[in-house]
């Protein structure tokens, strides 16, 4: 490796995610966001919020001033939207100023996002980073995982997000599309059936489907429950206490079907000498696999088709990211220069 | 440890290579970087510059006369001005050159002296580098420039009859899987587009590598593809890698000794050689040979790599074979895989394997093709197909 390829150049991984986005850089710098991106209505909203554009837990909070934008949306910007497109751009701006860039910095960055997204955006995506970096490579979220965590060869990661549920098969080359599906029965998906659960069950309380998505992100889980599930929401302005033990499990579960399905579809299509190599390496990532009990849970309904074994990463919020990072710094130089 | 450090460089070729094909979009308002190319090409070559210099260039390759390129630094355009005593001036010429002021200061360089067409799209060797000159400040790949189109792939089969090829343990011979493999091609190819496709022989018979190349010559191929399986010595081991080559100097022995394997009974003498080295410039050839290779060898090596996990990466490389220099479009010899490898030559004996082998083969092909018709939009309007208009 030339000393030139490390000198000037800050090398960045960024996981451009549904509902969170997360940098990782070469100087250390680790940050996220929520993938949100507002623009004030007017310029009164501007004059009071003092700012062009608004990212994450400011832009929801001050939500009713701003044009907001949650870019990838079920795993994809839409077509057409140019807004979505322009929040894209922003969102990649500010993730790369979060990741301290400093001027003089030559920058590289490597970009996970969902593997929908990579099939349908790859031209607008890589449009929009381009102009912030000097080199740039686009790839898919699971795959950025699979990197980072060196599970190159014979391994099946399933990364549970908020928009999309992609799966993808690592057989020591950069994964086909045949090697991959994407389900959109993830997260959000959840959070709706959780939602709609409980207003059908507690007409009376005020629950919202932001609240509802911390309620899941805190006491979310499959299979046997540890304790009871109590929450509270405001009645009438009171906070109440409620169990939801049996409707978070439901709503969790909800997507289940689909992943496990989906899971052995894919094993099943992969070499029969080496199926047995990948069941016995599933990695689950994604914000999807905090779940309390989900390994335990998919191992013993995958039990019927074979013995499979999962693991949930440790570190999935920034699992993405920095897998991104050492994509882009292993990057030979060869390579890199005409990328 | 070795394994996995040579999977990790596999893995971020792959990458290198997907980013690579994606192609940029020129719609981003007002975004001047996410279009690099589109900085330095329009005003150096505008659409009507091309259009003209396309339409001279074809007219006078045509007619066989000698000319001579001027190239204009303000105006970016080639223009051309003819040796006068040979080349009466034509219409199409005038046109070409009217409202262009001839400046000074422009770099008079000798073209070609050459009368066909072959020469001018690819260079010949007295002024290969003037040519190769012309062409970077082009900056646009030659096949592109001149919007070749493919109609009609030959594919070859190697070995054949008396000449089995290499044979596996079991008894697999080399010029069996390789027409098997080329038939299968050959149908997935003709089902995917409207392409004429051909093989050099469609039976158990062997066929000289002049005769082979012949073949290709008349009947005006657009692509060359040669079929073969590797073998390697017992002592290697039971290696089993894939590899693919286009017309260059060797990179390795193991490359050398393989291509002097394949080029045995070529039937060529001196003279012929003389020719056909002449050619070794052909720029539009090597561009897009070398990208036809990559794109073959990158969908065979990463889809055979989840059948055979030992599957090694022996890359898309230049290799001295006489098959791929006499023919004079893009040509590329692949080795599909190893049939001394004793599992991998179970695996050529299934017919389903082999249908795969081809089909990743194809898609490699069609992705070069899909590519390239990007890279052509991508480069702005359509230019008039000089290779159509001249058949």
């Amino acid at each position: 490796m030339s000393p030139s390829k490390k000198d000037n150049m800050l090398y960045v991984g960024i996981d451009l995610g549904t509902s969170r986005s997360v940098v990782s850089a070469s100087n250390g710098s680790r940050k996220w966001v929520e993938s949100y991106v507002g623009w004030p209505k007017d310029f009164v909203a501007k004059k009071m919020l003092g700012k062009r554009v608004l990212f994450g837990s400011d832009a929801l909070e001050h939500r009713l001033s701003l044009d907001l934008s949650r870019p990838l949306q079920n795993g994809v910007i839409k077509e057409g939207t140019a807004r979505d497109e322009a929040a894209v751009h922003e969102l990649i701006g500010h993730l790369i100023e979060m990741a301290g860039a400093q001027p003089e910095d030559e920058i590289c960055v490597a970009v996970g996002v969902p593997a929908e997204a990579l099939k349908v955006n790859k031209i607008a995506i890589r449009d929009t980073v381009s102009e912030y970096a000097k080199k740039l490579m686009v790839v898919s979220e699971p795959f950025s995982v699979a990197y980072g965590l060196g599970t190159l060869d014979n391994a099946m990661i399933i990364d549970i997000g908020a928009g999309t549920v992609d799966f993808c098969i690592m057989h020591g080359t950069v994964p086909l599309e045949e090697d991959q599906r994407s389900l959109l029965v993830a997260g959000d998906y959840v959070d709706d059936q959780l939602f709609k659960l409980l207003t059908e069950k507690h007409p009376e309380a005020d629950f919202s489907l932001n609240t509802v998505r911390k309620f899941k992100e805190k006491h979310g889980f499959v299979g046997e429950p540890k304790r009871r599930v109590k929450i509270e929401a405001p009645v009438d302005g009171k906070f109440t206490e409620f169990d939801v033990t049996e409707e978070m499990r439901k709503a969790c579960e909800s997507p289940m079907p689909a992943i496990v399905e989906t899971a052995k579809d894919l094993i099943a299509s992969f070499d029969p000498e080496f199926q047995e190599q990948v069941r016995k390496n599933i990695i689950v990532a994604g914000g999807g696999s905090q779940i309390s009990g989900l390994d335990a849970y998919l191992a013993e309904a995958m039990k019927d088709f074979e013995p499979c074994h999962f693991t949930c990463i440790s570190d999935p919020l920034y699992a993405g990211a920095d897998g991104a990072l050492q994509l882009a710094t292993d990057m030979p130089e060869e390579f890199l220069e005409k990328l | 440890m070795n394994g996995h450090s040579s999977t990790k460089r596999a893995v971020l070729r792959g990458v290198y290579e997907d980013n690579l094909g994606i192609p940029r979009s020129c719609r981003g308002k007002g975004r001047s970087k996410a279009c690099p190319g589109a900085e330095q090409r329009p005003e150096m070559f505008g659409k009507i510059g091309k259009i003209a210099v396309i339409g001279v260039f074809a007219l006078l390759a045509l007619l066989g006369f000698n000319f001579r390129i001027v190239y204009l630094d303000s105006f970016g355009p080639v223009a051309m001005q003819m040796s006068e005593e040979q080349v009466p001036p034509t219409p199409v010429a005038s046109a070409a050159v009217q409202g262009t002021p001839i400046d000074n200061s422009i770099h008079d360089i000798d073209l070609l002296a050459g009368s066909e067409l072959t020469p001018l799209v690819g260079a010949t060797t007295g002024t290969s580098r003037e040519y190769d000159a012309m062409l970077s400040q082009l900056g646009t790949p030659v096949a592109d420039l001149f919007d070749l189109k493919v109609q009609t792939i030959v594919i070859d089969p190697g070995h054949g009859g008396s000449d089995p090829g290499a044979t596996g343990h079991q008894g697999l011979k080399e010029k069996d899987v390789a027409l098997d493999i080329a038939r299968r091609l050959r149908d997935k190819l003709v089902a995917a587009g409207s392409y004429r496709v051909l093989l050099t022989r469609e039976d158990d018979r062997k066929v000289r590598l002049k005769e082979r190349v012949a073949f290709a010559k008349e009947n005006h191929a657009d692509l060359f593809i040669s079929i073969h399986i590797n073998s390697v010595p017992a002592e290697a081991g039971p290696v089993n890698y894939v590899e693919t080559f286009y017309f260059g100097p060797h990179t390795d022995q193991r490359s050398l000794d393989l291509a002097e394997k394949e080029n045995r009974d070529s039937d060529y003498v001196m003279g012929d050689f003389r020719e056909i080295i002449a050619r070794i410039g052909d720029t539009l050839k090597t561009e897009e040979s070398a990208q036809l290779a990559a794109s073959m060898h990158r969908s065979l090596y990463r889809n055979l790599k989840r059948r055979s996990g030992d599957l090694m990466d022996a890359g898309a490389k230049t290799g001295p074979f006489v098959v791929l220099l006499g023919v004079d479009v893009p040509s590329v010899l692949v080795e599909v895989s190893c049939i001394s490898n004793k599992a991998e030559e179970t695996r050529l004996s299934t017919p389903r394997y082999r249908d795969s082998v081809a089909g990743f083969l194809e898609t490699g092909i069609v992705e070069y093709l899909k590519r390239r018709t990007i890279r052509t939009e991508i480069d702005g309007d359509k230019l008039p197909n000089v290779a159509q208009q001249e058949r």
